[in-house]
């Protein structure tokens, strides 16, 4: 069923444009199909009063873990995109390392069918980069981006070998995707599970140090010189990491970073009570770190915000903080979090932000760029930014509620997301606007 | 209230002095419940805590079990090896007539899937008042009192890395029967700082008095950033011993050596073992302190462990089941 939506009163941002604009949008037939002032509803048409609420295009996550498969306890692609399309995202990229691992086609054919059937947003899978993530024998790349592999990546077990990262740096350019980078050196980081420094002293636990990451990014950004292939680093935790990434792309090297929200919002010291929900990789680093990635999105190094969504269990985190695993959800409060560090903290405008969570990231994989223009997908999200909430994990979308804001008041809220002309997401208080 | 009465006239005189001890101290030791590590005991506390240890001390000499616990259990939940210090909180529990039960779980056995909550919940509702739990995880106290605090007292027996307060308690009680005054006292920790929570709590509560703490190991045992919680960092143990008072020695894990953090046993030995010789470094009347169990010959000489004009071990062990005898009376007795 087609609907038609009229979207009044609200601010357009359009992050392709870079252009505010007051004005309304109708919606037919998935695409936005007339965008003016004072647009008069028709009679078949739903209307939905934007007024003191940002129109923004559909957010685009490039980094996310949607499980599914052999992992449906944590997650499965049905309530990753739902908790997706409730943070505000219409295009999620989905990790390779599921159970099992992205790197046949099989196994991607299979995805992709599950995605078909099941996500309510649009769900990109990445595909491995090594057989099995082990680092040693390329996949099927052509064949696997012919299927619709949108980048490669061994995230979460990156290749150590130089030779086999120099080897899928030069097979990857025939597919003409880009790789992304877990940059992390897995001996120096050597079973570590928080930040190496004074809290990990006091705590007693192993830290991972920040040269584990820097290292990795260095000797990386070699590979990328000698191969000239476009080579995207995601989550990056340090601020030597974001010095030397800033030097190669002053030299004209072809290499972009995203960082995550919680990186931008959290750092080491809040682990003092060995919280897992606090519990990542690459874990959260210092202050100093933390306003290193602030700056660094300020200049441009950095061009997208990825959540990095790592659904785990509560059986599986309710472990000891040393055998818990890694990682956090962050899909349905990314915006928010964001909006609160970066907007309200005035380090950067709404546009910025907007830009970092749709165009910018959209960018780094050459996805489709998505817009406000007439003719262009509608795939819309409409935030209220001066709502406060409070978020609660058990009530969300995800399978998972390893978060960190569970049960933290947060401001500013996507209240509606229309993917493909269709409301895929409200929230009630968008109700009393119909 | 007649109950009360009845076994306070069955209690020797040192017992019953324990059962009248009374101020802030006290106080804050009941409205604490749980004993997780030593950096959150105000002084009121300490000295509470020093007074109960000596008068458990003195009952442990000339009373047999006294009924001051007689209607709590304590469940010594021991997910790591550890005789000594199982063996320590079993006596003193049994020694203030607390019913005590012993769980003991290698890790290795844990079921997967089998988490500490389960264990903790299956002991919580069996009724048990307190746990004295171990474990090879830092935090996995802590993890047990944020799931049960409000239902079970939790005792910390050593958490991973990060904690033991009730071996730090003993330790300053052992310092304090010899002197009573650690402000500005130069107190060496010589070994394996990174992987001892024996160490992290005898800084934590330490610092707290004024002690002058030097710590020597070599640079791959000492972890990040150690500076900063206030102490002096030496990779020579001649310069952390010179002069000092106390010389607490840790034991070093033998697979340390297999993890490459020390080239050798032998370079160890030659370069941190404490001995005769280097005692001559420290002051005239230093104690040297080992919370065992000692690998002889390797981190202290053999000679110097026996040698009972230097080497407090064997007093560690007596003031061990003192002061968690006080430990348990302080966090468990009702009134």
């Amino acid at each position: 069923m087609t609907r038609k939506i009229l979207i009044k009163n609200g601010l357009l941002i359009d992050t392709l444009e870079q252009k505010e604009t007051k004005e309304d949008l109708r919606l037919a037939d998935g695409e936005i199909i007339e965008r003016g002032s004072g647009l008069k509803a028709a009679q078949d048409e739903e209307v939905i009063d934007a007024h003191a609420c940002w129109v923004s295009p559909g957010l685009v996550d490039i980094h996310t873990h949607m499980r599914d498969l052999a992992q449906k306890d944590k997650e499965d692609l049905h309530s990753g995109s739902k908790a997706a399309a409730a943070g505000g995202f219409t295009t999620v990229v989905a990790m390779a390392n599921t159970e099992p691992v992205l790197d046949s086609s099989n196994t991607l054919s299979l995805y992709l069918q599950k995605i078909a059937s099941q996500a309510v947003i649009e769900v990109l899978p990445v595909a491995a980069v090594t057989k099995g993530l082990l680092g040693e024998e390329l996949t099927n790349m052509v064949e696997l981006a012919q299927l619709g592999a949108v980048a490669f990546s061994d995230d979460g077990k990156p290749v150590q070998n130089l030779v086999v990262l120099r080897r899928a740096l030069q097979y990857v350019k025939m597919t003409g995707k880009v790789i992304i980078s877990h940059a992390e050196d897995l001996n120096l980081a050597g079973g570590g599970c928080m930040h190496e420094g004074l809290m990990s002293t006091k705590l007693g636990l192993p830290g991972i140090t920040s040269a584990s990451e820097t290292v990795a990014v260095a000797r990386e950004l070699e590979i990328v010189r000698l191969t000239e292939s476009p080579y995207h680093f995601t989550h990056i935790s340090c601020a030597a990491s974001l010095d030397l990434i800033r030097r190669a792309q002053a030299e004209g090297l072809p290499v972009t970073v995203d960082v995550t929200p919680h990186h931008l919002s959290l750092t080491v010291d809040s682990l003092e009570n060995y919280d897992t929900k606090l519990k990542m990789n690459p874990p959260l680093r210092t202050g100093k770190d933390r306003a290193a990635l602030i700056e660094a999105i300020k200049d441009g190094t950095i061009s997208a915000i990825a959540t990095d969504h790592a659904p785990h269990s509560g059986l599986e985190k309710s472990r000891s903080f040393t055998e818990a695993p890694f990682g956090i959800t962050g899909l349905e409060t990314a915006f928010s979090v964001c909006y609160s560090e970066l907007v309200l903290a005035k380090h950067i405008d709404r546009l910025k932000l907007l830009t970092l969570m749709t165009s910018g990231p959209a960018q780094v994989l050459d996805l489709q760029t998505p817009s406000l223009r007439p003719g262009a997908r509608a795939n819309i999200c409409i935030i209220d930014p001066n709502y406060q909430w409070t978020y609660e994990a058990e009530e969300g979308y995800s399978r998972a509620h390893n978060s960190p804001w569970d049960k933290k008041e947060l401001s500013g809220k996507v209240l509606c997301t229309i993917f493909k002309g269709q409301i895929v997401f409200q929230a009630s208080q968008l109700a009393g606007r119909h | 209230m007649t109950e009360q009465t009845f076994s306070t006239v069955h209690l020797s005189q040192k017992a019953k002095e324990l059962s009248k001890l009374d101020g802030l101290g006290v106080q804050l030791w009941r409205k604490r419940r749980h004993l997780l590590d030593t950096d959150d005991l105000s002084s009121d506390e300490l000295t509470t805590a020093l007074h109960a240890a000596m008068l458990c001390k003195e009952m442990m000499k000339s009373d047999g079990p006294q009924a001051l616990l007689a209607e709590k259990t304590v469940a010594n939940l021991f997910y790591e090896n550890s005789t000594r210090t199982r063996s320590s909180f079993e006596l003193a529990a049994k020694r203030l007539g607390a019913t005590v039960i012993n769980v003991d779980i290698a890790s290795s056995s844990v079921a997967k899937g089998e988490t500490i909550i389960d264990t903790g919940r299956t002991l919580t509702a069996m009724g048990v008042d307190a746990l004295v739990q171990r474990h090879n995880c830092s935090g996995a106290a802590l993890q047990i009192v944020r799931e049960f605090g409000e239902d079970v007292q939790v005792i910390n027996a050593g958490d991973g890395w990060h904690a033991h307060p009730s071996q730090a308690l003993l330790d300053y009680f052992t310092m304090w029967e010899i002197c009573k005054e650690l402000n500005g006292a130069k107190i060496a920790i010589v070994g394996d700082i990174t992987h001892s929570r024996v160490a992290r709590s005898n800084i934590a509560l330490l610092s707290r008095l004024g002690a002058d703490i030097h710590l020597a190991g070599p640079p791959t045992l000492l972890p990040d950033d150690l500076s900063k919680l206030g102490v002096t960092v030496h990779t020579q143990i001649e310069a952390a011993i010179e002069n000092a008072r106390f010389i607490m020695v840790l034991r070093l894990q033998l697979e340390r050596q297999q993890q490459g953090l020390i080239p050798s046993i032998g370079e160890y030995k030659r370069l941190y073992r404490m001995d005769h010789a280097r005692l001559k470094l420290a002051a005239d009347n230093c104690k040297v302190f080992h919370p065992g169990p000692m690998n002889r010959d390797l981190e202290i000489s053999n000679s110097l462990a026996d040698d009972a004009k230097h080497s407090l071990v064997r007093v560690q062990v007596q003031n061990g089941v003192a002061m968690r005898m006080a430990i348990l009376y302080l966090l468990l007795s009702s009134r």
